[in-house]
């Protein structure tokens, strides 16, 4: 038990120095959701609601943790591109070492990610420092495991020249199906539905609803809640299944 | 004491057999080199002694346990540099070993005392702080060896160590992977004749997953009747047909 700790610790520490030593990844994950928060804010929030920064903010937050699928899966898929994997695989670690080293490293980037748009948002607009905050904070980390996963899965199945077009369908299904961009009253009733049933846009709602405060908590926090953690435990189970299946070839 | 011995050992990919019933013994401290062209069924066996593909037929012990069975305790007797340069790109040359020492499950003095044996069995503390992914290609792939050493294996198996290195990289590697001779097994695979020339103990030469021939360099010389493992090679994959 200690040993597989120390392990994955060992792996979790080697993961963060690459992501952060790829300024590319800070600029995604960091510099270019955080432009667009402030720009969006100065340029709509008098126009609509939707940009207000007790909306814009949280989908701002979960719209930054869809690039974590894309550097998790780039992690991987060069580690195996680059043997990197396989050398490891002759070590004593197990498959879900590897797993939760990836997963727990790339959870502090999700953290400073939810700290600092909300940190500017609340300096734009001080209304944001509320009792929801810790809340929004917190449940943003559970949002970013579903991100995370789908990394995870995607890095083990697509090789390095592919996961920015497969990861690109989880990117652009947060910017589109949130509703974070636009109302989502007068879409079709088809569209509303697929994004109900969808992690992308409950994520976003979850957290602005701890931004907003909870009236109904069955709609307004369970069922989102739900439909999050359960895509998120779908994509982990698929993540596991695919890693371990390239990690020793039947 | 036998280091590897294999029993049948295949493996069938579709309709493809990669390995075909191989049956080889090889002795602790011997440098072993696989040769064959392209397709031979090397890298294959390498992954199936090592542990990372699943043997169709057949087994093969390492120091005496099974790769069926007992893959645990194998995976603390080898370790493997591939044929890629395996290291990871983002952290310095020191960051590597003390990463790769760390998952091995040496302790923090442990780890440090692996990085100066490696550093001048090697000599990289000149690049020591360097970002492995801005060394040049002989420093990566010397890093990439060093790695496999780190955790002191009993059983080193080197895929294509020298591949797409100039040739100064290459001979460089040689004198590395001579030291490492009688310390522990290394089993090679090459494309280079000269590489298994220079290094082996002992040659095998697979060709479509068989393999056609063991022995020393005299006992392929004296087979073939050719002065050189090139030309003992060609007359052994081709049958005769490309003799000069």
């Amino acid at each position: 038990m200690t040993r597989s700790f120390s392990r994955i610790q060992t792996l979790t520490k080697r993961n963060i120095k690459e992501i952060i030593r790829d300024p590319l990844s800070l600029v995604f994950m960091l510099a270019l959701p955080l432009f667009m928060e402030i720009l969006f804010y100065l340029i709509f929030h008098k126009l609509t609601a939707q940009f207000e920064m007790r909306y814009l903010a949280p989908g701002i937050v979960v719209f930054s943790q869809s690039f974590l699928t894309l550097f998790t899966g780039l992690l991987i898929s060069m580690d195996r591109k680059t043997s990197f994997l396989t050398r490891l695989y002759v070590s004593e670690a197990k498959p879900s070492e590897f797993i939760f080293g990836y997963a727990l490293s790339v959870i502090p980037l999700a953290l400073i990610q939810a700290v600092l748009f909300f940190l500017v948002g609340g300096i734009i607009d001080t209304s944001l420092f509320g009792a929801g905050i810790i809340p929004a904070i917190l449940l943003s980390l559970v949002s970013s495991l579903f991100f995370i996963a789908s990394g995870i899965l995607i890095g083990s199945l697509c090789n390095e020249k592919s996961i920015g077009g497969v990861s690109s369908i989880i990117i652009t299904g947060q910017s589109v199906l949130s509703g974070m961009w636009f109302p989502v009253e007068g879409l079709s009733p088809t569209v509303t539905t697929v994004m109900k049933v969808l992690p992308f846009k409950n994520a976003t709602m979850l957290i602005q609803n701890m931004i907003l405060g909870v009236s109904d908590v069955f709609s307004d926090f369970l069922v989102p809640s739900l439909i999050v953690l359960g895509y998120t435990v779908i994509m982990f189970i698929l993540a596991i299944l695919a890693f371990r299946s390239k990690m020793i070839e039947k | 004491m036998t280091a590897i011995r294999t029993t049948d050992l295949t493996k069938v990919y579709k309709d493809t057999v990669a390995v075909d019933r191989l049956n080889l013994e090889i002795e602790e401290g011997e440098l072993f080199s696989l040769l064959g062209v392209n397709g031979a069924g090397k890298t294959t066996t390498i992954k199936m002694l090592s542990t990372l593909t699943k043997p169709s037929f057949g087994d093969a012990e390492i120091m005496g346990h099974s790769i069926l069975s007992d893959q645990k305790n194998i995976k603390k007797l080898i370790d493997i540099s591939m044929q890629e340069t395996a290291i990871a790109r983002k952290l310095t040359v020191e960051e590597n070993i003390e990463f790769y020492a760390k998952l091995s499950g040496q302790t923090r003095d442990e780890a440090e005392q692996t990085k100066k044996t490696v550093f001048s069995d090697f000599g990289l503390d000149k690049v020591s702080k360097k970002q492995a992914s801005k060394l040049s290609g002989g420093w990566q792939r010397k890093l990439s060896i060093a790695l496999a050493l780190v955790t002191n294996p009993k059983v080193l198996f080197l895929d294509e160590p020298t591949l797409g290195l100039d040739v100064i990289a290459r001979r460089e590697l040689w004198k590395t992977i001579r030291q490492l001779k009688s310390k522990m097994t290394v089993i090679l695979t090459t494309h280079y004749m000269e590489e298994a020339e220079a290094l082996s103990d002992r040659i095998g030469i697979m060709k479509d997953g068989s393999l056609l021939f063991v022995g020393t360099k005299e006992e392929l010389y004296a087979k073939t009747g050719k002065t050189d493992v090139e030309n003992a090679f060609i007359s052994i994959v081709s049958g005769g047909e490309l003799n000069d």
